[in-house]
């Protein structure tokens, strides 16, 4: 490591000459954030000289935001910190085979959302509530119960026990490219699955542009259809893992969903992953997508083509209700590490308010997850894109996730039903299965996946 | 015994000394010379590959999951994999892929392959230079090859999209539909390897001696002739061992698959390698993937086995 | 004969255009601006920012790391195998065949079978992000590849060359130094130049076992491939220079793979 930390050092010695105002208001906050009695002693020895902490997120606009704020933590702790940020796949695939390995390279990591229920339910974080409940290691303004309770809900094991601190919360709505299209059309943006059925009928095709896009990851763009036609993914998560995916309901969402991609989807609708969906709306290719806010608030962007011309709403509601997805990732510590209490230090640190303050004044972060800075004047415009302010969907849309119907994600062999209604979809879709067919299939072939993994039903 | 009397064994004679290979000695000498050229290899292959395999073939003994780590000494059902890989639709779905995969891109590549060394076997300077830009395909990294491809084949973006439907022949998304997919990726996996064989193939043709050709065409052979007769024999071992090796490669195909369409449409492009792959890697079920990946191999070495019988029949023995 | 000669590099020129479409249009990827990726229209404003963004961070490192890797796995596969393909092509002994064929087994493993039994290992031994550690791993498959070509190339060049000498007082090593290695010399330049490649364009394997210091370009590229949107401009320029050094080494190679050296062979 020691090459690897030599090189760092230099790079980190020249950003902090240039950070140093940075530097000396951030090591004040951190110094506060120290913990009674632990507060760097005047010219003394500083309370982590000597460890060293591995820590590893993927690449999201957060965790880089972040990089140029580590040199803070360095100097109030005397710490010395690894930090990378490889891509998303690349992260996922490392620390997959890192955490089930039994691995001990890192001391703080990112729980990625689609993994929740594997790494937190096999085990391989630990559960933080013993540090929240310290008041040495937690101190009282730090308010963990500051966090939005739909972020964390998604972070607990079924007994309730705590393994991540979520840094974002990223909301399933809806987006449309080409609003002024749909107001030629004489339609709003849609609130119902009949709506947007309509809608996507009205507008098919103007100005040459397919009308329906949302990403191939049908095991999270579908379901929130999935479950407002009144279906699940399992019977009763956590208790009963029985999965339901041949139910009439579910069949009947399948048929609507596949039915809006082939009618309304552009060409190879079914081969458009999230980063060509993102690339494809920008550039004004596509209208209508139900996705991410992450990546419509790119709608607004300084390269984005439809600046001027989008809109936003909530997830739209089906028969039996609206339950849009929440994506969140937080910091948790393996189960590995060697450096625990340093690296809740580091937790705590990273996700307090004056850091994340700083984050939102000074680079205009506006994906976080503290309500009281979500309520601050400072936050006020910063989620507003074309003048829509998706501020209050976001809110709505976290209250609404805290309900329980996202308990799915947490069961750890969800990663197989998941690929099971990818699959399901796209043969629907692709007009090699009737929807009945394809959901039955889907449902035998889960029910085996599941044996193989020794659930018993 | 040697037809012809070279000069050496002329020398030899008439220095009365006995031809070494006379020697007692020589035949152990030379033994052991070849053998010290041969066991370096083997000894490191030995190393590396011995371990992760025996690791291979004792884990697909068990229903190893790293989510419950006690199942990695779980010993109870040791062909338990193999039966549920028999009755497993989708496993016997991924095999037939597989098959129908690798039969078309060997065919392609060793077809296109062969044709392009042919066409830049004349000798001259200029073909020598094209020669090296025909290698890019191959030499630019799978992933960015596999990211390419996807592009050219979304319909919305594609250069080649938009040209056929401006000549009149618009085509639909390929990589969606089932029917289609498996060829686009066969033509991407085409495009990106056939390469490998044209190098091969020319490294050949560049070593046949020159007599037997000059010869050939002095007596009237026409390019058709040349080829049947003098050429394709000379070449066909370097085919064999080129298709061999296409062939096990393509057994590993996975950036393509992974980027153009996930397996999918459905399971329409889902080869053994990426079944194994997701079944290892995404769902940790690490007992079950190495089953597969066992009965790949064991596939795979009894292919290979029986088509070098075949290609064995040519070898030029003496 | 004049005009058969331009019938022939014209289809080479055409054949070409057709072949390279797909690595020309990325190239014109690389040169334009964000937002116009793309756009299908032939003329915009070239940028070099794409390039410029690349030489800060990561990529220059694991461009350099490549280098090393692949030259080091090239030089230590062919010095291993070559030896081995020749014994494997003139020693006659009975489990020849056998032998070759398990040559080639090692090489059939998908890397999905290898790399867990390898990171545990490798995190044993200390080797997880090392260069040493690639090295090791890729000779479970280049060696195969250099057995099986050589041999196929040695079997190309006539025995009765090396049995003249043999007879004359040479040594088993030297008759392959002096006679069949000149004459297998388009073999071993073809077969260095897809070791070379072969080492250059792993994923898997580097993706596995290696974390930010031993990092290679093909990692380096899907790293690119961000979470809100893939940075297309960075990752056709990496795909391009990534090109760069193959194609330098197959031109500094290309001296073996010229016929020349083949003339003279044995007079039936």
């Amino acid at each position: 490591m020691g090459k690897e930390g030599e090189a760092k050092k230099m790079t980190l010695l020249e950003r902090r000459l240039r950070r140093r105002q940075l530097l000396r208001a951030g090591a004040a906050a951190a110094g506060a954030l120290l913990l009674p009695g632990r507060a760097p002693a005047q010219g003394g020895a500083k309370p982590l000289s000597g460890t060293t902490l591995n820590i590893a997120c993927w690449s999201s606009p957060y965790a880089k935001l972040l990089t140029d704020y580590v040199p803070q933590f360095e100097e109030a702790t005397g710490a010395k910190v690894n930090y990378e940020t490889p891509s998303f796949p690349i992260y996922n695939q490392r620390i997959d085979v890192e955490l089930s390995t039994g691995g001990s390279s890192y001391d703080v990591l990112n729980v990625t959302f689609i993994y929740i229920g594997r790494w937190i339910g096999a085990g391989w974080f630990v559960p933080l509530d013993p540090y929240l409940k310290d008041p040495q290691k937690t101190p009282a303004d730090w308010e963990p119960g500051d966090f939005l309770p739909g972020a964390t809900a998604a972070f607990k094991d079924p007994s309730g026990r705590l393994y991540a601190i979520p840094w974002t919360a990223d909301i399933y709505m809806a987006g449309a490219a080409r609003y002024d299209l749909f107001e030629k059309s004489g339609k709003t943006m849609p609130d119902t699955f009949d709506g947007v059925a309509d809608a996507m009928k009205a507008v098919h095709m103007k100005d040459g542009i397919p009308a329906f896009l949302p990403e191939n990851h049908y095991g999270w763009s579908f379901i929130p259809w999935l479950q407002g036609f009144g279906g699940n993914v399992f019977r009763d998560p956590p208790e009963d893992l029985t999965p339901v995916l041949d139910t009439p309901e579910a069949i009947a969402a399948a048929d609507f969903f596949a039915k809006l991609l082939r009618d309304y989807g552009p060409d190879g609708v079914i081969s458009y992953t999230y980063d060509q969906v993102v690339a494809t709306l920008k550039a004004g290719r596509a209208n209508y997508s139900p996705n991410g806010q992450i990546f419509l608030v790119q709608l607004g962007a300084k390269d984005s083509k439809v600046a001027g011309t989008c809109n936003f709403s909530m997830c739209p509601a089906g028969p039996k209700g609206r339950f849009p997805g929440v994506a969140t990732h937080g910091w948790g510590i393996p189960a590995g590490s060697n450096n625990k209490d340093a690296a809740w230090q580091f937790i705590t640190w990273a996700m307090s308010k004056p850091i994340i303050r700083q984050m939102v004044v000074e680079r205009g972060y506006s994906s976080i997850t503290r309500r009281s800075l979500i309520d601050s004047p400072e936050f006020k415009g910063k989620l507003t894109v074309n003048g829509h302010d998706i501020v209050k969907i976001y809110l709505d849309t976290i209250a609404l996730g805290a309900q329980g119907y996202m308990k799915y994600r947490t069961i750890y062999v969800y990663p197989q039903v998941d690929k099971q209604i990818d699959i399901a979809i796209q043969n629907i879709a692709s007009g090699q299965l009737s929807a009945t067919a394809a959901m039955t299939q889907a449902q035998q072939d889960s029910l085996a996946e599941l044996k193989r993994a020794g659930i018993k039903l | 015994m040697l037809a012809v009397q070279p000069s050496s064994i002329k020398r030899a004679a008439e220095n009365r000394r006995p031809a070494r290979t006379a020697l007692p000695n020589w035949r152990r000498e030379q033994r052991r010379a070849f053998t010290f050229g041969l066991l370096p290899a083997l000894l490191v292959l030995v190393a590396i590959t011995l371990g992760p395999t025996i690791y291979l073939i004792v884990t697909s003994l068990t229903p190893l999951d790293p989510v419950h780590p006690h199942s990695a000494a779980d010993f109870s059902d040791p062909i338990g994999n193999y039966r549920a890989l028999m009755a497993d639709r989708r496993f016997l779905n991924s095999l037939e892929v597989q098959l129908k995969l690798s039969a078309a891109t060997v065919v392609l590549q060793l077809a296109v392959g062969l044709g392009v060394a042919l066409l830049l076997n004349a000798g001259s300077r200029f073909l020598e230079a094209v020669r090296t830009a025909f290698i890019l395909p191959m030499v630019l990294p799978p992933i960015v090859v596999a990211v390419v491809w996807k592009v050219i084949f979304t319909p919305d973006v594609s250069p080649m999209h938009r040209a056929l439907t401006a000549i009149g022949l618009p085509v639909h998304s390929l990589i969606a539909n089932p029917d289609t997919a498996l060829g686009a990726i066969a033509v991407a996996d085409t495009w990106e390897w056939f390469p490998f064989t044209m190098l091969m193939v020319l490294a050949s043709l560049q070593m046949i001696p020159a007599e037997p050709i000059d010869a050939a065409r002095i007596d009237g052979a026409g390019r058709l002739a040349l080829f049947r007769y003098i050429l394709f024999p000379y070449i066909r071992p370097t085919l064999v061992v080129a298709g061999l090796f296409r062939l096990i490669d393509s057994i590993k195909a996975f950036p393509l698959i992974y980027v153009l369409t996930n397996g999918g449409p459905g399971t329409a492009t889902e080869v053994t390698n990426y079944y194994a792959f997701v079944e290892s890697f995404n769902f940790s079920y690490w007992g079950y993937g190495s089953a597969i990946a066992t009965l790949m191999v064991a596939g795979v070495l009894l292919l290979s086995w029986f088509i070098g019988r075949l290609g064995v029949e040519a070898e030029r023995d003496d | 004969m004049i005009s058969e000669r331009a019938v022939v590099h014209g289809a080479a020129v055409l054949l070409l255009a057709t072949v390279l479409f797909p690595a020309l249009w990325m190239l014109q990827l690389s040169f334009r601006a964000g937002g116009d990726i793309f756009d299908l229209s032939l003329t915009f404003t070239p940028t070099f920012d794409n390039y410029r963004a690349l030489w800060t961070g990561l990529f220059p490192g694991s461009f350099s790391n490549s280098i090393v890797v692949s030259l080091a796995a090239t030089a230590l596969s062919l010095l291993l195998g070559v030896p081995a393909a020749y014994a494997l092509s003139r020693c006659r002994f009975r489990a020849r065949r056998s032998i070759a064929l398990w040559i080639l087994a090692t090489r059939m493993a998908p890397p999905v079978a290898f790399t867990i039994p390898f990171f545990l290992a490798y995190r044993f031994l200390g080797l997880i992000d090392s260069l040493a550690g690639l090295v090791v791993i890729y000779l479970t498959f280049n060696l195969a590849l250099v057995v099986w070509m050589m041999r196929n190339f040695f079997d190309g060049v006539p025995r009765a060359l090396e049995e003249a000498a043999w007879i004359d007082g040479c040594g088993v090593w030297s008759g392959f130094r002096l006679i069949a290695l000149p004459l297998a010399a388009p073999g071993l330049g073809a077969t260095g130049v897809l070791c070379f490649i072969m080492s250059w364009n792993d994923f898997f394997y580097a993706l596995i076992l290696t974390r930010t210091r031993a990092m290679t370009a093909p990692v380096a590229i899907v790293n690119f491939m961000q979470y809100e949107g893939w940075e297309w401009g960075k990752i056709a320029a990496g795909g391009t220079l990534v090109m760069l050094p193959v194609v330098v080494f197959s031109v500094v190679v290309r001296r073996y793979l010229v016929r020349g050296l083949t003339a003279g062979g044995v007079k039936e």
